[in-house]
């Protein structure tokens, strides 16, 4: 094995990673905040405010990413004047926008059904006991369903914050030079396909190994309800004596 | 007026050919998702009865490939492949640059990678058949090789229609990616066909219509399998 | 007669076609201690939840401390006029749930606290030290700093007594206290419910525990079919069953 070919390429494939990273934090970030209004439309019981975001996530989770990202770099070049007269288009005419817009939508296509089960997956009397003292709908969003809701999604969640971390990759397919498109570039190079891949593989894994424990941490930090029961001070003390 | 000319089936529209593309499309996912259901069963069944290193091979197939972006799986094969039979050609004599099949190695990428996502859905069906159903087919006699096939594998396929279904609309989705080896499914055919018009957003805006069809109908149809196969199955 | 301070009058209610309140109208004067009875699916429930709007009456009026509840006819049926106003009223009567129904993510201080704090915006030193003196009183106090899960089904039920007497509460509804509870577990919250009446609370109680309408309640309502059938102070109800029905009920009751 050639190790300083491997050594060479991983270091080569590791300068792509910041690109990677701020893809993915800000689409996983934007879509966050997109995800909570698909949600909380959803759940609003309004038709009028429903309806869209059922079809917005209808639309985005029923095509292929590479898809919307291609109608929105590729797709809405078109209207390149009627983008200009509106100064829209800086952003529609970067890759780096376009690819940021597609995955945040995609992620809140995603990410709002997961937190929209999860808010029903709240127990029904927790919110009643919340209504009944006289708090509003807001104070009852921030203080009760928001907090349980947050920790029932963190699992699904996680899986959804990797899925964009590899979904980040096709951002080479319009030309963004993150880990996948140097990793492509030099496979076309060299044709030592395996090697490069073994290290491009192994910057992602690595990448969402840190990702699932840092979940695990918060996950653990946010449930002291669910761990073992704290130790009586009666205990501690026969424990000392 | 001029996108329906574009799309549709006369002498300048480009109806015929993405249709052409979305059947080619459905091949390609049907054929991943076949070899799928085989890599799939074999890590599960490595993972439930597999001995240490077995399951350990296992466990690091499934991680590996939910954790790696699948476009690199597909660049893996289309230009490891290349490379290889390249390689074998010279061997024989041959010069210059032999290229894979595009079908064959999208469809293998598409059936490594879902494959991981299989093994755990077979997996989590198998965990949930009831002990006493197997109890039950050995205390009626049955070898271990009939049991699997009368009574584990049809258990195991009713428990694990819905899970199923995620797996097909993800490699549906995922078929996407192998327009990069250049297989005219749909993604590529509004690729060609927007370069050549110039008119990009009907094309791929067609191309969603296509998938979310196709994503549609299949949604219905697993629905449809999901009450079929539950019958006489009480939901978890 | 005294202004009652709570004060409910033709309530009615429906479920599709199911009429579960029929009309039924009920006042509660100061320091009383009302025991609700009556078979399962009478309407008990609903007829408290709809005291404090959990369920939206479809007709009759509600008061509280002489503050009408205002309606308006909406589009299914008629809603609140003013949510501000229920929940103001709502954080003058406090419920107990059958099911305890604490916030899961919160420690025993925290949920007896968050009304105070978060509803009534009171400072939250002193909500503190007033929900220690609660948990205190409801015999709980070593458990201010664990999580429900963590306690006994009685030792979640006297936590959500303290939360609900922590919103300084004219008038307390309790749905069950007891049911859901193991039978040993049964006194100590009953005990807890005691010395709130001897104090002069105004409750409201749906129970199934005889002994407490009888020794404890100032009178004993008894719905049948959505309907008040009888009421009267427990040592007549109890003597004399008015009806035959009541009659019946108490038989089977003992
Ligand atoms: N949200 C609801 N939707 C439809 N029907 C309901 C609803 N809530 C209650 N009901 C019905 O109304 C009737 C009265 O219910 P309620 O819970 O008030 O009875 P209850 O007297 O409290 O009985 P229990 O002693 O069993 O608690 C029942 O037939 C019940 O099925
Ligand atoms: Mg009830």
């Amino acid at each position: 094995m050639d190790f300083a070919f491997l050594g060479s390429t991983w270091l080569t494939l590791l300068s792509g990673l910041p690109l990677t990273l701020k893809l993915a934090s800000g689409a996983v970030s934007c879509g966050f905040v997109l995800a909570l209004a698909v949600a909380a439309m959803r759940v609003s019981g309004s038709r009028l405010l429903s309806g869209p975001a059922q079809a917005f996530v209808f639309a985005f989770r029923g095509t292929p990413l590479l898809v919307q990202v291609f109608l929105i770099y590729y797709g809405l070049g078109q209207f390149r004047p009627f983008l200009q007269e509106w100064g829209l288009w800086p952003f529609f005419r970067d890759a780096y926008w376009c690819a940021l817009l597609a995955l945040s939508l995609n992620t809140a296509a995603y990410s709002g059904e997961i937190i929209r089960g999860a808010i029903g997956s709240v127990p029904a009397g927790q919110i009643e006991a919340a209504r009944a003292c006289g708090m509003g709908r807001l104070t009852a969003a921030r203080r009760i369903i928001g907090p349980i809701a947050l920790r029932q999604a963190l699992p699904a969640y996680s899986n959804e914050i990797i899925s964009m971390v590899k979904a980040t990759s096709l951002a080479s397919i319009i030309t963004l030079m993150e880990v996948t498109f140097i990793a492509q570039k030099l496979i076309s190079q060299t044709f030592r396909a395996v090697e490069i891949f073994v290290c491009a593989g192994s910057i992602y894994l690595l990448v969402n190994v840190a990702i699932t424990r840092a979940v695990w941490a918060l996950e653990w930090w946010l449930s002291p309800h669910l761990r073992a029961r704290p130790r009586e001070p009666a205990a501690l003390e026969a424990a000392h004596a | 007026m001029h996108a329906v000319e574009l799309l549709g089936f006369g002498p300048a529209g480009w109806g015929a050919a993405l249709l052409r593309a979305a059947a080619t499309t459905v091949l390609v996912a049907l054929l991943g998702f076949a070899a799928g259901a085989v890599f799939g069963g074999l890590a599960a069944w490595a993972r439930i009865a597999g001995s240490a290193p077995l399951r350990w091979l296992a466990d690091g197939y499934t991680t590996l490939l939910r954790g790696i972006p699948d476009l690199l799986v597909i660049y893996l094969f289309y230009f490891g492949g290349s490379a290889a039979l390249t390689a074998l050609a010279q061997a024989f004599g041959a010069t210059g640059f032999v290229g894979v099949p595009a079908l064959a190695t999208g469809a293998l990428a598409l059936g490594l990678v879902s494959g991981a996502y299989q093994a755990e859905v077979y997996r989590g069906a198998y965990l949930a058949v009831h002990r006493g159903q197997m109890e039950a087919a050995r205390a009626v006699g049955m070898s271990t090789p009939l049991m699997f096939r009368r009574v584990v594998a049809p258990l195991v396929l009713r428990y694990g229609v819905p899970g199923l279904g995620n797996v097909w609309q993800l490699v549906l989705k995922e078929s996407a990616l192998v327009s990069v080896t250049g297989l005219v499914e749909i993604l590529r055919q509004s690729q060609i066909a927007a370069g050549s018009t110039r008119e990009p957003f009907p094309f791929y805006l067609a191309a969603a219509a296509l998938y979310l069809a196709v994503t549609t109908v299949s949604t219905y149809g697993f629905g449809r399998l999901e009450l079929r196969t539950l019958r006489g199955v009480r939901r978890g | 007669m005294p202004e009652p301070v709570l004060s409910a009058g033709a309530i009615r209610k429906r479920f599709g076609h199911l009429e579960v309140l029929k009309g039924i109208s009920l006042d509660a004067g100061a320091g009383e201690v009302i025991s609700i009875l009556g078979a399962s699916g009478s309407g008990k429930s609903t007829f408290l939840r709809c005291l404090n709007l959990l369920e939206v009456p479809d007709d009759g009026r509600i008061a509280l401390g002489g503050e009408a509840i205002a309606f308006k006819q909406g589009r299914r049926g008629p809603e609140p006029a003013d949510r501000r106003q229920v929940q103001r009223l709502r954080q003058r009567i406090a419920m107990v749930f059958q099911s305890f129904n604490l916030w899961s993510h919160m420690t025993v201080l925290q949920n007896v606290i968050e009304a105070p704090v978060h509803v009534q915006k009171r400072p939250r030193a002193e909500c503190v030290a007033e929900a220690e003196a609660l948990l205190a009183k409801v015999g709980i106090a070593d458990k201010r700093d664990h999580y429900p899960a963590h306690l006994s089904g009685g030792q979640q039920q006297r936590a959500a007594i303290a939360r609900a007497l922590a919103q300084k509460p004219e008038v307390m509804l309790f749905d069950e206290p007891t049911s859901a509870l193991d039978p040993e577990l049964v006194g100590e919250v009953l005990r807890v419910m005691r010395q709130l009446a001897d104090e002069g609370r105004t409750m409201l109680v749906v129970t199934h525990e005889m002994g407490f309408a009888r020794d404890v309640s100032s009178r004993v309502v008894f719905l049948d079919g959505g309907r008040v059938d009888c009421s009267g102070p427990p040592a007549e109800m109890f003597g004399a069953p008015p009806t035959e029905r009541f009659g019946r009920f108490v038989q089977t009751h003992r």
